[in-house]
């Protein structure tokens, strides 16, 4: 297990080290924003800000709506892309 | 790249598969946090709302989606079939016709004046060659009839006003001098038939003394240079004599009646034109230009410039000046008469 998260460790640092995790969180934001994922999650959060009151809301509460709906509304040739590009890079620098 | 393809072994690959997800995931998060962040300012800085408004407005500028119809509910070829009434002719033109229409009818295009000139010439000549031949019906004994050659000229000028070869014939046409006078004397009378014919020898003296006169074959238009009597006689003239001048000009309108009698004006011009090819070539006539007209024709005579009834009174004056240039005014007199011995 330790020699797993030594590895996870180390996988994680070369991402940011080759500035690939920049790449990579650009290209989801380009993507979802093309598909239109955004708009969606927006219209989401209106009427959760409208449930709470515009006042009173906080980020957490935004959060906490927010997540779960984002991470299921992702289309799957987004989610395709990116585990591959993923998976290319570990292909290439794993060990 | 396919998992088949990795180097790792099996259990590896799963462990690897899922620090794949994992990193997904977190990218994915990463994502919903940013919106959250931009979308919390927003409602604090109270921006967030900005762009609903009230039900009605919000009905109104719905985006469109129906066949046939833009986004905004608009038309695309509404106007195509739709016709416009034209405020100077009255009349209903197309739509997509319209601006061309206007261009012709109110004259401000480029081509419409052109159009509007060459008609105004064909209509001249083709009602001038009928009355011709109606009032003289010696003319159609003649082996050689100015009217029909008149005719047949036009036909062939009306041909193909505009292409390459026509102009450039006529250009070189234009720049040569003896040779080609007598070919284009025809023509020449022919363009200045449209003016010269239709003014009186007054006013065609006045016009001629004032300006140049000459007619382009191009363009029919007159050329409004100043006319060389005028300024030349002033500055360049060093033998220019009153006396002399005078006697030139009561011999030429002594000439002129002869001239105007017996036939009509318009086979006077072209036989006098015809003859005065004949005569040696001077480099006066450079001067002048050669495009058309019985001024420009005139000096080719050197002196003895008649081109027939209207013009020959306002031509002489132009061929006094020119002929005290060339020093020769005792030339004048001979080849008047010799002019008239080829008339007879």
């Amino acid at each position: 297990m330790s020699r797993e998260s030594r590895m996870r460790a180390t996988i994680n640092q070369r991402l940011t080290e080759k500035g690939e995790r920049e790449r990579l969180k650009e290209l989801l934001r380009v993507k979802l924003t093309e598909c239109g994922w955004k708009d969606q999650m927006k219209a989401h959060c209106k009427e959760v800000i409208k449930d709470k009151g515009l006042e009173h809301i906080t980020v957490e509460d935004l959060v906490v709506e927010i997540t779960p709906k984002g991470r299921a509304l992702v289309p799957d040739s987004v989610k395709k892309e990116l585990l591959q590009r993923i998976r290319a890079f570990l292909a290439q620098h794993a060990t | 790249m396919k998992m088949e393809d990795m180097p790792l072994s099996g259990p590896d690959n799963t462990k690897l598969e899922a620090l794949v997800h994992d990193i997904y995931s977190e990218l994915v998060e990463d994502a919903c946090l940013g919106l959250c962040f931009e979308v919390h300012r927003a409602v604090k800085q109270g921006y967030f709302f900005l762009d609903e408004t009230d039900q009605e407005s919000m009905k109104e500028f719905e985006i469109v989606d129906q066949p046939g119809v833009d986004i905004f509910g608009q038309v695309y070829n509404q106007w195509k079939n739709k016709e416009c009434e034209c405020p100077n002719c009255k009349r209903l033109i197309a739509a997509s016709r319209f601006a061309p229409h206007l261009e012709k009818c109110l004259g401000m295009g480029r081509n419409s004046s052109r159009i509007a000139n060459r008609r105004l010439a064909s209509n001249n000549n083709m009602s001038k060659s009928e009355s011709d031949q109606e009032d003289n019906d010696d003319l159609n004994d003649n082996d050689w009839s100015y009217g029909a050659e008149k005719k047949a000229k036009k036909r062939k000028s009306d041909k193909n006003q505009n292409s390459p070869r026509r102009s450039k014939s006529l250009k070189h046409k234009n720049g040569e001098l003896g040779s080609s006078i007598s070919s284009e004397s025809y023509k020449y009378n022919y363009n200045t038939g449209i003016s010269y014919e239709t003014l009186g020898p007054d006013e065609v003296r006045s016009l001629l003394t004032t300006q140049c006169g000459v007619i382009s074959e191009h363009t029919k238009k007159m050329c409004n240079r100043p006319s060389l009597t005028d300024a030349d006689a002033v500055v360049e003239n060093d033998s220019f004599d009153i006396p002399d001048g005078q006697m030139l000009m009561s011999r030429l309108q002594w000439e002129d009646s002869p001239d105007i009698s017996p036939t009509d004006s318009a086979s006077s011009k072209a036989s006098t034109n015809h003859s005065e090819s004949r005569k040696p070539k001077k480099k006066k006539r450079t001067s002048l230009g050669l495009n058309s007209g019985g001024s420009g024709s005139s000096v080719g005579g050197g002196g003895g410039g008649l081109t027939g009834g209207s013009s020959s009174s306002s031509s002489s004056q132009s061929n006094i000046s020119l002929s005290t240039k060339k020093k020769r005014p005792k030339l004048s007199a001979p080849s008047i008469t010799s002019i008239y011995d080829d008339l007879n």
